[in-house]
Formats: C-alpha cells, sequence, structure tokens
C-alpha cells in the first residue's frame, strides 16, 4: 500500500490540508464546519447549510446559482450534516472536473474556490439579514426531512435505538436538529447563529488534485475572507458510559418485518492504541459476510436477509441490525446474545481473525483509490487528535491476536436492544 | 488482444473474445490500488419466458433470476464468501431486469481473486436442501423491500404502466412465486443463461491486461462448453396504453410519495439509436424538471416538491418510461401544477442558453463517473448488453442538437400515457 499524505497548513483561521495527486479526472474540495454538539444550537447550525446553498451575494436566485454550478461543467456540490462524537459537522462538498478534460476558459479550480469562498461567507442577504423567503422554505425542508426519518424504517429504527440509549447525552440529538425549534427560527436569529457558527466553528479545507498547497493557499486568501486568525482544535470529549444492565424497547409500527437493534457501550475510541482491537472485533462479529451474525442469524438459521454490525470510534459505540419476523424476536436476540458471549470467551479461529484481517487491509488500501475517501480518513485524524496513517493502522490491525479481540470484547457491554415490530397482533 | 486507445478520456480499453465466446475487457487504471471486477449474465427479471434453440420453451417462476444469484454463493466446500473473504476481496451481486452481476473489489491477490469469481459462476451447485433454506432468507428480503417506500412507489409506477411486459414484476418475486422454485427450474435457467457468449467479464484497476487475458484464456480454455443455441426471449405484446392511470399503496409515510411518468410505445431500439435515444431524454428530463430549471423553483417555492424530487429513463427495446417526482404534501395539486408548468415549456420549446449550460452539465457528470471503477463497470456492462459503448458518449454528448431535445420532450410527453403511482399512510 503506497502512504498518500496530505501536506498540511493553515492560513485564514483554517487548517488546509492538501494532497496533489494526477490520479483523478477532478479536484475534490471539502470543507468542514464542527462545532459542540449542543441542544441549543443543533437546529440553527443544521439550517445554516440549507439557507446558504440557496443563494450568495453574486447569485442571489436559487436558480442563478444553480446555472453557475452547470457552466462550470456540472461541478458536484453538495452537503451533509452529520455528528461525529458530541460534535455537529457540516460539510460541504465540490467535486469539479479538472481544465485539462474539457475546453474550459477559466481555471475551474479557482472557479470552485470562488463559489465555495461565496457560499461561506457571502449569502444573499436583504435589510443586512437573510432572505425571509429563503429561511421559510429550508425551514420545511428541515422539518419534512426530520419528519421523514420514518419512511425508512432500517434508519428509524436504528435512530430510534440511539435515542434511547444515549437518552442523557447529547448524542442522542438528530444532527440535523429538533423540530420543535424551527418554529423559533427568524431570518434574524438565523443569520446571528450563521455568523456564531462561522466565527466559532472549527474548519479544514481539503484538497485532492492536480494542485499544490501554495496555490490552495493562495485561492483561500483570496477567496475564504475570515476575521479570525486563529484554527481552532476538536478535543476528547469522550467519557465512557457504565453500562448498568440491558434496556429493552419495544415500539409498533405498520411495517411487515421486524427490525431490531442494538446497542452498545465499549470505552475504546479512535484515539486509543487498542483501536485497531476494536475494529478487529467488530469484523469478527459482524462487519462482513464472513462473520459471525452473519453466518449464524442468515446462513446457519435463515431468520434474517441482513444482520451487520457497525463499530463509531469517536462515539465509542457498537451498533447491531437486523431484520426478522416478529415471532422469531427471542431466537434472534438468544443467537445474536449468543456470539457477543463467544467473542468475550474468546472464541476466534485462526481463519476468522486471518479473513477480517484481510477485509480490513482491503478496506484500508482501498481508500487510497477515492479521493473523497482519502480526505475523510484524514479528517478522523483532526477529530480525534490521534496521527496514525493507514499504514500504521493496518500494522496494529495485523498485529492483533485472539486475544487482543477478547480483550476488547470484553469493553463492549451491551446496553440496549431495540425492537420495532407491526401493529399486528402475533 | 484488441486496444482501444479513447485520447480524449486517457483511457485505453483491451478486449478479447474467448474461443467459448465470453467477452472480456480490461481497463487498466494506473496508479490505483485496487481492483473491481464484474462478471455478467445478460439475464435479469424480465427473462422469464424464453426458447432456447434444441431446448423447450419454458416459463419460470417470478423471482427466478434474483434466486438464482443467491443460489450461486454456494459451493459444496460452503460458502464463497469466506473464500473471497481469506483473500481480502469484498464480493457481491445484483439482478436488475436485464442482467445479473456477480462481483468484487480488492487490492491483493487479484489472481486468485479472478478466478474465484469466475470459476464460482461458472459451477452451480443447487440441492433441494438449500434451495428450501434459502426461501426464509430471500422472503425477508423480500419483506425488507415492502417497508421501503421508495421501492413500493417505483414498482407501483411500473405496475401501472405495464400488464403484459414483466418488467412490471418484482425482481425478487412474491414469498408465493419463490415458494415454486426448485432446483430443477434452477438448472433450466442456469443453462439457458449462464453459458459464456452471454456473459461479459469487465476488469478495471491496477491490472496489466496481459496477466488477465492470460488467465482467464486458461480459466476458460480447461471448461468445455458445448455449442450454445440461440436465445429467444418471448413476451406477450404490450397495450401502448398505460395499464392504470393510477395505482395507490399504503405505508406509514410522514408525506404521500408520487412518482408519475411517461410510457412510450416499444421502439425495438437497439445500439447506437438506442443510446442516443436515451442521452437524448436524460437531457432533455433534466431541461425540464432539474434543479436549476424555473420549473423546479417555483414548485419548490410552492412546497409541493422537496430535495427529494428526481426523474429517470428507462429503457429497452421492449420497454422506455420515465420515472419522475418525489414526497409531495398534496399529489394532486403537484399533478396539476406540473401540467401547467410542462404545457408552458411544451409551447415555447428549450433556450439555446439553457441547452447547451445542460449539456456542460451532463459532460462534466460523465467524467466525474469515470473516476470510479465501480460505475465504469457497471454502466460499460450495460451499454455493451444494449449494443453500445460507454466511451463513445462524448462525441455523442456533443453532436446533440436543441432541435432534436425539442422533438424528444413533444414525443415524449403525452399525456395520454401518464400513469401514477402513490404511497400514502394508511
Amino acid at each position: 500500500m503506497t502512504n498518500n499524505v496530505f501536506q498540511h497548513g493553515s492560513t485564514a483561521g483554517m487548517r488546509i490540508h492538501v494532497l496533489p495527486t494526477k490520479a483523478f479526472k477532478t479536484f475534490a474540495i471539502s470543507l468542514y464546519a464542527g462545532v459542540p454538539l449542543e441542544e441549543g444550537t443543533v437546529t440553527s447550525t443544521a439550517l445554516v447549510p440549507f439557507v446558504l446553498r440557496r443563494g450568495t451575494a453574486a447569485y442571489p436566485e436559487t436558480t442563478q446559482f444553480r446555472e453557475r454550478l452547470e457552466e462550470l461543467y456540472g461541478a458536484g456540490f453538495g452537503f451533509d450534516v452529520y455528528k461525529r462524537g458530541d460534535y455537529q459537522i457540516v460539510q460541504f462538498r465540490m467535486d469539479t472536473i479538472n481544465d485539462s478534460f474539457v475546453q474550459s476558459k477559466e481555471s475551474l479550480l479557482g472557479e470552485s474556490f470562488a463559489f465555495l469562498g461565496e457560499v461561506l461567507t457571502r449569502p444573499a442577504l436583504e435589510n443586512g439579514s437573510f432572505r425571509s423567503s429563503y429561511v421559510a422554505t429550508e425551514r420545511e425542508t428541515v422539518r419534512k426531512k426530520l419528519e421523514a426519518i420514518v419512511n425508512d424504517k432500517i434508519r428509524y429504527a436504528a435512530e430510534r435505538c440511539i435515542e434511547v440509549m444515549c437518552e442523557d447525552e447529547p448524542f442522542r440529538l438528530h444532527p440535523l436538529g429538533q423540530r420543535s425549534d424551527l418554529d423559533g427560527i427568524t431570518p434574524d436569529n438565523l443569520y446571528k447563529s450563521y455568523q456564531d457558527w462561522l466565527n466559532g466553528a472549527i474548519l479544514d479545507l481539503y484538497v485532492v488534485g492536480d494542485t499544490t498547497p501554495e496555490e490552495v493557499e493562495q485561492l483561500v486568501k483570496r477567496h475564504f475572507g475570515r476575521n479570525s486568525s486563529e484554527t481552532g482544535q476538536y478535543s476528547s470529549r469522550f467519557t465512557p458510559v457504565t453500562v448498568s444492565g440491558v434496556r429493552t424497547v419495544e415500539e409498533k409500527l405498520d411495517v411487515n418485518q421486524g427490525k431490531l437493534n442494538m446497542g452498545l457501550r465499549t470505552s475504546i475510541t479512535y484515539k486509543d492504541d487498542n483501536y485497531a482491537s476494536a475494529l478487529m472485533y467488530n469484523g469478527i462479529l459482524g462487519g462482513y459476510p464472513h462473520s459471525k451474525l452473519f453466518v449464524n442469524v442468515r446462513e446457519k438459521e435463515s431468520l434474517a436477509y441482513y444482520a451487520s454490525s457497525r463499530y463509531d470510534g469517536h462515539k465509542g459505540i457498537g451498533t447491531i441490525q437486523s431484520g426478522i419476523e416478529s415471532q422469531n424476536y427471542g431466537k434472534a436476540v438468544d443467537i445474536i446474545r449468543k456470539q457477543l458471549d463467544e467473542l468475550k470467551a474468546g472464541n476466534i479461529s485462526d481463519l476468522e481473525l486471518s479473513q477480517t484481517k484481510a477485509m480490513i487491509r482491503n478496506l484500508l488500501s482501498e481508500i487510497q483509490d477515492s479521493a473523497f475517501e482519502l480526505i475523510s480518513f484524514d479528517f478522523n485524524r483532526q477529530l480525534s487528535g490521534k496521527e496514525r496513517t493507514a499504514l500504521e493502522l493496518l500494522d496494529q490491525v495485523e498485529g492483533t491476536g485472539a486475544e487482543d479481540v477478547k480483550a476488547a470484547a470484553e469493553t463492549f457491554h451491551l446496553d440496549t436492544i431495540y425492537f420495532l415490530t407491526g401493529q399486528k397482533e402475533e | 488482444m484488441e486496444q482501444i486507445h479513447y485520447d480524449r478520456l486517457q483511457e485505453t480499453l483491451y478486449h478479447e473474445v474467448m474461443d467459448n465466446g465470453l467477452q472480456v475487457y480490461v481497463l487498466p487504471k494506473p496508479g490505483f490500488l485496487k481492483t473491481y471486477a464484474t462478471f455478467a449474465t445478460k439475464y435479469g427479471s424480465v427473462d422469464n419466458h424464453f426458447h432456447v434453440e434444441g431446448a423447450e420453451e419454458t416459463t419460470v417462476p417470478d423471482g427466478i433470476a434474483h434466486f438464482l444469484e443467491h443460489k450461486m454463493f454456494e459451493e459444496p466446500e460452503g460458502d464463497i464468501f469466506a473464500t473471497f473473504a481469506s483473500n481480502g476481496a469484498s464480493a457481491n451481486a445484483f439482478t436488475s431486469f436485464d442482467q445479473t452481476v456477480y462481483l468484487f473489489s480488492a487490492t491483493e491477490n487479484i489472481e486468485t481473486n479472478l478466478s474465484t469469481l469466475v470459476d464460482f459462476v461458472q459451477h452451480p451447485y443447487f440441492t433441494d436442501e438449500n434451495v428450501e433454506k434459502e426461501k426464509g432468507i430471500i422472503g425477508q428480503e423480500i419483506n425488507m423491500y415492502a417497508d421501503n417506500p421508495d421501492w413500493r412507489v417505483y414498482f407501483g409506477l411500473i405496475e401501472a404502466m405495464y400488464s403484459k411486459h414483466p418488467v412490471h414484476i418484482d425482481i425478487a418475486g412474491t414469498i408465493e412465486s419463490i415458494a415454486t422454485i426448485t432446483k430443477e427450474t434452477l438448472y433450466t435457467c442456469y443453462n439457458s443463461f449462464y453459458h459464456p457468449s452471454n456473459m461479459l467479464l469487465f476488469v478495471v484497476g491496477g491490472v496489466e491486461p496481459e496477466k488477465v487475458f492470460a488467465l482467464i484464456r486458461s480459466n476458460q480454455n480447461s471448461k468445455s462448453y458445448g455449442k450454445q443455441g440461440e436465445i429467444k426471449r418471448i413476451f406477450e405484446a404490450e397495450p401502448e396504453a398505460v395499464a392504470k392511470k393510477r395505482l395507490e399503496s399504503r405505508l406509514a409515510v410522514s408525506m404521500p410519495k408520487c412518482l408519475f411518468g411517461f410510457k412510450e410505445k416499444a421502439s425495438g431500439l437497439t445500439g447506437e439509436a438506442a443510446g442516443r435515444r436515451d442521452l437524448t431524454t436524460k437531457l432533455m428530463l433534466d431541461l425540464l424538471l432539474g434543479s436549476s430549471t424555473a420549473l423546479y423553483q417555483k414548485l419548490y417555492d410552492e412546497e409541493l416538491i422537496s430535495d427529494s424530487f428526481g426523474h429517470e429513463f428507462n429503457s429497452s427495446p421492449q420497454y422506455a418510461f420515465s420515472a419522475i417526482g418525489g414526497d409531495t404534501k398534496d399529489p394532486d395539486l403537484l399533478l396539476k401544477r406540473i401540467r401547467e408548468e410542462i404545457d408552458l415549456v411544451l409551447k415555447s420549446g428549450f433556450a439555446e442558453k439553457d441547452f447547451e449550460r445542460a449539456r456542460k452539465k451532463k459532460i462534466g457528470g460523465y467524467l466525474r463517473m469515470l473516476n470510479s471503477p465501480e460505475n465504469i463497470a457497471h454502466e460499460f456492462t450495460r451499454y455493451q448488453f444494449g449494443g453500445g459503448d460507454l466511451f463513445e458518449v462524448l462525441p455523442v454528448y456533443e453532436s446533440l442538437t436543441l432541435a432534436e431535445t425539442n422533438q424528444r420532450l413533444r414525443d415524449h410527453v403525452d399525456w395520454e400515457q401518464l400513469a401514477v403511482s402513490l404511497v400514502v399512510s394508511p
């Protein structure tokens, strides 16, 4: 595996990370803005990028804004709002064609920076505040998105499980905020929130493509006039939660298939030296089609089509998800818990270890072929403060033995079992 | 080995037909660590009634192509996922209307993984017992889709449009239809559609073409295949009119889902002509309904559509239809307003500058797609099976005209041919 390394610097109050490469046909740009995930600001922070994507000072009408992107050869522009640990992250992405493939008169990288800088720092305004019509419609858009969570039953069950499990922590909050906050948001108070957010957020700007750190620095200076000269720093807000007994919650909804979700707590997070052991634990438990959950719940018992696990290293949480017939609930829970016990007892075969290592090795290598994956991986370092290249992580994974996985398993405690089941009586 | 260089795309494609008729294509991506390979048969859910020269005419149960895809992963020595995992490959498969695709991605042991892919797909192993076991798993997959409103509204639309053509049958079939599947029917389908001459292997990534061809050549020469008779797919005549103007299904949703589209009559178009018609139609739909259009913005501001609003066009020689829509609070009002707005565009036609901008966007989107080995492999195979060439799309985009696009708009939008599918809460 080669080691693609970002060159790190900072200017105009933001950290800049550049990976010069000719491997792609595009320039990939990501801007991360992180703030603590808090009840008081979660909704306004989530709403800001929705309003920013409606128009800028130079392209105040939304159709102008979008036509501009199309002129840049359909530059990909988008944003996401999500949580990482106890931070709320707004990520803007642009993906622009390298000029050499098209007959463009403008520098598409320069124009993309101009555009993104404009989006972030010079929104369309009226009377010194956000346009009221944009705030009103985007408020409804966010409301609809929050209401629509229930449409995807698999995702809904997963989110309900986290809500129940983390009811006393900020992590219970949905990254798009709370419906009840929306009515209180006005153009004026949202504009004020936007300014506070922009001044307070930790900003990381990434570029992958045929460019140099010097060129990027110049573009940032020209297009992102940010007042602050201080670059912020993510700090670990992680406090391990002690599990005292398993909580079981069952809810009813009109579903054809029961959705079974489980939440586990671990003290191991991304910055820890035994992070690799936790990754291996998750891989052997349910990360892949050779994992214990897939083999035992699906292949051996035909109980489910999907049965898998995930590990969130920024929050120290493991999750398990499966879709089953409601009448098989007891059986499925028993089989899943048995797999957790097997791992705790250290019943891990050499084959499971070697297969899981091979899959993680593949995953870490594949990152190198995708600009946005490279960016996401490096951003983990900014978030956790832990410097660890993909190669170093891979070395640690390779060095993990059954005892290490067993030791990791002992830190994973089942906290919550959530079951979403049909309304009909069984 | 034939070598095709696409200068403007800076790509070189290698091609060879094996003695048994298997088409093999290799696209090296220098600098990429990952290799992505797809092994596809031109056989999907619509091929449920067929006649292979020298065999009986056959009608098979709904969902059998997809069932067969599941069952291919089982070998006498166990699940093939485990073999891939041991070699660090992430494997999968999917079934669509007209193809079944087996795939893996890996960064190491490429030759071993390629052999595994080709060998398992060329080695069916069905027993009464393993066929029965799979019915439980696929039953849960069917139930999972039954809970998915996006899937329901999409298939509802096709069901509303088509009464005879099997495109309206759910790809996975129903619990009842898969109950009738036996190992004998699976072998019949396998023997009809998995002959190498009906298949295509595509390998993209950090590979040396000569090595891939040498490997596949010797692999194929070691297996004996008889000559395959011509496959005749039999489709009952489909009426020109839509089957139902409107179809409603019930599922708990936050807001109704509304999808509508126009059913075209069977064109019989194949190859370049079909490819050009598809690209023109997609460009036309984007000009008409894309997020930068005045129509989109009006309906968004009227809160009749949301970010979920989109459009697509699907075609084969026997069917062609658009699917347009998303979440809306008032389906009837949306349909009324859409009709008013589209009728205005029908009168005026598209403007030259909008056409040029939309074309630029499409070209940019196409080039961006070429960053992704997955997309290249899937799109290339789809084009080949349809008689076209993915790498010749750029000149087609450049040769499209405004007049042609306006004509396509008038041909496609025929209100008599409109069908509507809704998912609403019970």
